[in-house]
């Protein structure tokens, strides 16, 4: 009889710290799985927090990486293949869930972050249509304008010689 | 407690559990699945599209959306004015820009921040949704030194940064595009579809443009804008202060406010001194103008035909 009590007593106790441990285990998982979607064409992953730190992989519009801290306006990511570095969070956005609409059924549109996916919306399709419509309007000088690129470690070099950015007041 | 209530709560919890689990885990489940060829590319979208908000306004077109818009209005812009060639000088700005923009808001855009000069007299400068950016030869004559240019730079910036080209879109007009793009569920259109989109595109690239070129913006998204100029080119170390000279060389210039650009489609330069000028002093308190950049800056404009 005094056996069957402690026994009782025993498993009262484990109850609330199994369930507690349960939950704890499980908001630990939800947040640190917070999984990361990239939103621009293209992006490196920076093996320190800055535009100009060493690149160690580039990323493309589309590509899922998890999200493991963050320090002022950059994330430090590990990529699926666990490639750890920083991406700038304007580079990225949260995967959403909304628990909240679930019970709104199905809808007849789509999310922004579909039609990103999907690279709907206007896209080439729709700005080729757009140019056979106006042949007047040249697209030649927009084309070679997105192809000025200043690299990175060029712009530093700027910085340090015009005493900018973390380069202010050295000599 | 007896048994059976310790296994109806093991239960409960074992639920709760597992149903915030496959909730986080929905997307990522169907994506799998698509992958693997269990379901199809419709039955994904229909369980993801369960769970996120439709879209509804500027802040829900897309990078990719926001890019293309961009390239039409530059398009557009670059059908007004000429580019002024010059490689020297666009690699400069170019760089001073991206300084900038590394101290912005908004430094990742979907195509990078790209800076182009105008060859005409008019002093302005504007810039297209997606960080495609213009500076006429004529406000660059009128910039003393590095820091007024990057000041100005950064006010474009600023613009794109706070989407303010896209705000210009009718909202009705983004409604119907909203709902056409929703509809279809392939990436290409068919050509009806495609008709009426082209369609809507070309009236959002005029909203845009118009806006840019002879309307100008609303004041608030100026202030919003000289404020945002401040704020980044004090933190990439500039004198925040050049603007506060720069707009002070404008004061009383009848040529530059009569004219089309910046001071046409901008409050009066007075005005935008007495709201920036103490922002200004007090975020550049411990900036000055650096020789350095000043000398150049002189060296590299020298040659502006």
């Amino acid at each position: 009889m005094m056996r069957k009590n402690l026994e009782e007593v025993k498993v009262k106790r484990l109850i609330p710290r199994t369930l507690a441990i349960g939950l704890f285990t499980l908001v630990i998982c939800l947040l640190a799985a917070e999984t990361l979607i990239v939103k621009v064409q293209s992006t490196s992953l920076r093996k320190s927090p800055k535009f100009y730190a060493p690149g160690l992989l580039a990323l493309g519009a589309g590509d899922r990486i998890e999200k493991i801290s963050s320090q002022e306006g950059w994330i430090q990511v590990r990529t699926s293949r666990g490639v750890v570095g920083w991406v700038h969070s304007s580079a990225v956005q949260v995967q959403k869930f909304d628990l909240m609409a679930m019970d709104k059924g199905l809808k007849t549109q789509a999310s922004a972050s579909e039609v990103a996916l999907a690279g709907k919306g206007f896209n080439k399709q729709v700005e080729e249509s757009y140019r056979a419509k106006h042949g007047e309007v040249s697209f030649a000088w927009v084309d070679r304008m997105l192809l000025i690129k200043m690299p990175a470690s060029r712009v530093e070099e700027f910085m340090r010689q015009g005493k900018l950015g973390e380069f202010r007041g050295a000599r | 407690m007896n048994k059976t209530k310790i296994i109806a709560l093991i239960l409960v919890v074992f639920f709760m559990m597992a149903f915030l689990t496959a909730c986080a885990a929905v997307q990522q489940g169907a994506d799998i699945l698509t992958a693997t060829g269990k379901i199809s590319e419709s039955d994904r979208k229909a369980i993801v599209q369960t769970s996120e908000a439709l879209r509804s306004t500027f802040a829900d077109i897309t990078e990719e959306e926001e890019y293309y818009i961009g390239r039409g209005v530059a398009a557009l812009i670059l059908s007004r004015y000429q580019v002024y060639d010059d490689k020297a000088l666009t690699d400069y700005v170019n760089t001073v820009g991206q300084a900038v923009v590394y101290s912005s808001s908004r430094p990742e855009i979907y195509a990078g921040y790209h800076f182009l000069v105008l060859d005409t007299e008019e002093v302005n400068a504007l810039s297209a949704p997606g960080g495609l950016i213009f500076i006429s030869k004529g406000l660059l004559r009128r910039c003393r030194n590095e820091e007024m240019l990057a000041c100005i730079l950064a006010h474009e910036v600023g613009h794109v940064c706070a989407k303010h080209g896209l705000q210009s879109i009718q909202k009705s007009r983004l409604l119907d595009a909203f709902r056409l793009i929703g509809q279809e569920a392939g990436r290409r259109y068919g050509p009806e579809e495609l008709t009426q989109l082209t369609n809507i595109f070309e009236g959002a690239l005029g909203d845009v443009a118009d806006t840019l070129i002879l309307r100008g913006y609303d004041r608030k998204f100026e202030s919003e804008a000289d404020e945002l100029a401040v704020k980044f080119a004090a933190a990439t170390g500039y004198a925040p202060q050049g603007l506060v000279e720069f707009l002070r060389t404008m004061v009383g210039d009848s040529r530059a406010a009569s004219g089309k650009g910046w001071f046409k489609t901008h409050p009066s330069p007075e005005q935008r001194i007495e709201r920036v000028n103490a922002p200004a002093a007090s975020l550049g308190a411990h900036l000055v103008e650096e020789p350095i950049r000043t000398k150049r800056f002189q060296q590299t404009l020298a040659g502006l035909k």
